[in-house]
């Protein structure tokens, strides 16, 4: 592979992914130029919670990867790149039945077996530190070391301070491909040449890359409320209830259509989210599902109910058919590298899959083992059968 | 569905005259105004229980009592619900409402739907907007009218339009005259306008009375001057004017401005005559002719369902008079119109994230309203975009403000009633 300070590598959106990519490609002395068929943080990275967690994810790889990724968030605040953008938050995985305290005390071990902090926290001083909590929640999981961070903050600071300034409303039509090498992105009238190309373009993904029977749209409706008080988080940590983490495990309880998070913005207001509805790519919020959210969160929440909602809003999540992101080099195309099905893992993994994809791209070792998640499991899987 | 009601949302003229109007035809009408009883901002009532009368031209006051006598008339078929927001329409198509009474929100399935919800009155920012002391001149006009009490102490009135004589007249009429109302154009000078308003007669008369009132309390009426900027301390307020090229201070204990209004169309559905459930706008909510013609436009809005119900072709002489109310306007604006000062970097632009010029200049030049709104935060507070909307467009260089698209819920409801949610659907 050419020389970094000699290549031109073409970012395929605008989120956070494609920002951090751009970023540290940019660093390695790169030449790149980012596309978006919108603008910055259009897509999910802009409709997303701010959770940057270990505590939520499917145990196994993903824990460990949201390790590496939580731990590259504080470096990078700690370097001054977020500086001011990441702040460590406690997780609280609530349950309020003995069904939901079985999975949850399940998923605790899974934390701790990773090598996460975990602290059990009975009713008595959970009602300490987050008064007003539902009659229903007995006791809950504490997450100390996990954190918090705005998709869309982090990554226009990325793309800022790389001088990286996006072509907005760029939408690339398809991936210019030579000799089995990729040699550019087509727009509407224009071929743009590149030594390499990153597509990280969430659903939009699907069709530069045939994935449309691999990558499934999943919207989630979320709802803002007022504030109290400005200037700080009106409760002082993140409360996730164990319909969130059925829904990570893949187990199917009976409000599986909603995995409930509670999250305390720095605003002083709440972010309550959120749904899990599959193969909806459409940004509608309707009443029926918004209200049986706003009722789950004053179950585990009710001081919820003496705050007004702001607006709702929806977003789209890009995942993938068994549930893994997708990242890697494209099996059959050089010089082409695929990021995306992060489902809704995307703040808290994106800064450091998009150095990751970087890295690809450069040729350099990884920092971390991400061959479970190479898009060549898919033409694997379909040789098979 | 052809059991559902017509839903019209305002109870001010134009959504009276709408559902007066329906109802006549034969229609059952589902009328829901927020306030606690019907008038709008124009015909505004005494606070219920309230016995006070505020002076208003008598053209306005017989209008009203037409109005009710019509809506009385139309009994059962208009089932009327006071104290009740519109919230919107939800992704599914459900149209909400938020039943302060009941506390809970209420989905309805209705035939179609007149959106009536009036105008939201300008001001251009300047330093010290926000400051307690300085309000809006509608609001103190609107304050005025349910109370029957004007604010107490030195009052300066501020801004552009008629209004601002309107609101002068009513409160030297209560008994407290203004200080000084300061006029930031200079209607005299435009003699084309003037000569345009001579059909006018109704609304010169209106102007001339209250010109009449503020003679007779020795009220100045200073043209060609500008808010700057204002201060508060001990004593008051500080307003920095500017007149003729030379700054001065006054001094005062409210500062009322306006800077006129424009249609209440942050959020608001998008109109769609043809659609399956059709909408249409009404009154000054959909384009800004004032309160006659709000009563004619809320006819036409009732014409156009009836034709799309066909029932009724629609009314080519409300199209007239309609436009003889636009050129009036026209040339009320064009008397009225003047250069708005440069706000300061330091100038507050959206009120309820605390937001500043100087934080609009530093997004990027090429941010999408959305950006201006997840990264500036413009827009995001509990107005919903209501008030610095129209800024916020104006120094984006567009005509509309188009921060914020349709959307639900149009006002801030409370968490718990919308989780108490209600709907007349049968259960599938």
């Amino acid at each position: 592979m050419a020389r970094p300070s000699s290549m031109h590598v073409a970012v395929v959106g605008a989120g956070i992914v494609g920002a951090a990519a751009a970023h540290f490609l940019a660093a390695a002395g790169t030449r790149v130029t980012v596309l978006d068929a919108s603008g910055p943080a259009a897509g999910a990275t802009g409709a997303s919670d701010g959770a940057v967690s270990v505590a939520s994810k499917r145990p196994g790889p993903m824990m460990e990867l949201a390790r590496h990724a939580r731990a590259f968030y504080g470096q990078l605040e700690a370097e001054g790149v977020f500086h001011g953008l990441f702040h460590r938050r406690s997780t609280f995985l609530i349950a309020q039945n003995a069904l939901e305290a079985e999975l949850v005390s399940q998923h605790g071990a899974d934390l701790a077996q990773a090598g996460e902090r975990v602290i059990a926290v009975a009713r008595a001083e959970l009602m300490n530190r987050i008064p007003g909590l539902g009659e229903g929640v007995t006791a809950a999981l504490e997450i100390p070391d996990d954190g918090h961070a705005l998709g869309y903050q982090i990554t226009s600071r990325l793309l800022q301070r790389s001088g990286i300034v996006v072509r907005r409303r760029a939408s690339v039509s398809e991936i210019v491909v030579r000799d089995g090498h990729a040699v550019g992105v087509a727009l509407a009238g224009e071929i743009l040449s590149a030594d390499a190309v990153l597509v990280a373009a969430g659903i939009g993904s699907a069709h530069l890359l045939n994935l449309g029977d691999i990558l499934i749209p999943r919207k989630g409706q979320m709802i803002v409320t007022d504030r109290a008080s400005t200037g700080r988080p009106a409760i002082d940590g993140h409360l996730m209830g164990a319909s969130y983490l059925a829904a990570k495990r893949g187990i199917v309880l009976d409000r599986s259509h909603i995995g409930l998070v509670i999250d305390p913005l720095v605003t002083g207001q709440f972010l309550l989210g959120g749904s899990r509805e599959d193969n909806r790519s459409d940004h509608r919020t309707d009443a029926v599902t918004v209200s049986a959210i706003l009722r789950a969160a004053l179950e585990l929440y009710p001081p919820l109910g003496a705050r007004r909602v702001v607006r709702t809003f929806a977003g789209v999540r890009t995942a993938s058919r068994d549930g893994l992101p997708i990242i890697g080099r494209h099996p059959h195309v050089d010089g082409l590298v695929v990021a995306t099905g992060f489902e809704g893992d995307g703040i808290c993994l994106g800064p450091f899959m998009g150095e990751s994809a970087a890295r690809m791209i450069l040729d350099r070792p990884l920092a971390a083992d991400l061959s479970m998640l190479t898009p060549s499991r898919f033409a694997r899987a379909e040789a098979c059968q | 569905m052809t059991d559902a009601p017509i839903l019209v949302v305002g109870g001010g003229p134009a959504g009276a005259s709408a559902a007066a109007t329906l109802a006549e035809a034969g229609l059952r009408v589902l009328l829901v105004e927020q306030r606690d009883q019907l008038g709008g901002a124009i015909h505004r009532q005494p606070a219920l229980g309230a016995a006070h009368t505020v002076h208003a031209p008598a053209r306005h006051r017989r209008n009203w009592a037409e109005l009710a006598r019509r809506i009385d008339a139309a009994g059962s078929r208009i089932e009327l619900h006071t104290g009740t927001v519109f919230l919107g329409v939800d992704g599914d198509g459900r149209h909400l409402f938020d039943d302060r009474a009941t506390g809970r929100v209420v989905a309805r399935t209705i035939r179609a739907a007149v959106i009536a919800v009036g105008a939201v009155e300008k001001i251009h920012p300047f330093e010290g907007w926000d400051l307690p002391g300085v309000m809006t001149a509608g609001g103190a006009q609107v304050l005025l009218k349910e109370t029957g009490v004007p604010p107490t102490g030195p009052t300066l009135v501020a801004g552009t339009g008629p209004l601002l004589l309107a609101v002068s007249a009513q409160l030297a009429k209560a008994g407290n005259p203004p200080v000084a109302v300061l006029e930031r154009g200079r209607p005299w000078l435009r003699v084309n306008a003037l000569l345009q308003m001579v059909g006018a007669g109704q609304q010169l008369a209106e102007a001339a009375s209250y010109a009449a009132t503020l003679l007779s309390h020795w009220v100045p009426y200073r043209t060609g001057t500008d808010i700057l900027s204002v201060r508060e301390d001990a004593a008051g307020l500080e307003v920095r004017v500017r007149r003729s090229g030379s700054v001065h201070s006054l001094r005062a204990r409210h500062l009322l401005v306006h800077d006129g209004i424009e249609p209440n169309r942050v959020g608001i559905p998008i109109p769609d005559p043809e659609a399956a459930v059709p909408v249409v706008l009404a009154g000054d909510g959909r384009e800004i002719l004032g309160a006659d013609a709000a009563i004619l436009d809320g006819r036409r809005a009732a014409c156009m369902i009836l034709a799309r119900l066909g029932l009724r072709l629609p009314d080519a002489q409300v199209e007239a008079r309609l436009k003889a109310a636009r050129n009036v306007q026209a040339a009320i604006s064009n008397m009225f119109r003047s250069a708005l000062p440069e706000p300061t970097p330091e100038t507050l632009i959206c009120r309820c994230e605390a937001r500043r010029l100087s934080d609009f200049r530093s997004l990027p030049d090429d941010a999408s309203a959305r950006e201006i709104r997840l990264m500036g935060r413009f827009g995001m507070g509990v107005c919903q975009g209501r008030f610095c909307g129209s800024t916020i467009a104006a120094l984006r260089g567009e005509a509309v403000p188009s921060v914020i698209p349709p959307r639900w819920p149009l006002r801030p409801v409370s968490l718990a009633a919308l989780a108490d949610l209600k709907t007349d659907e049968l259960e599938s």
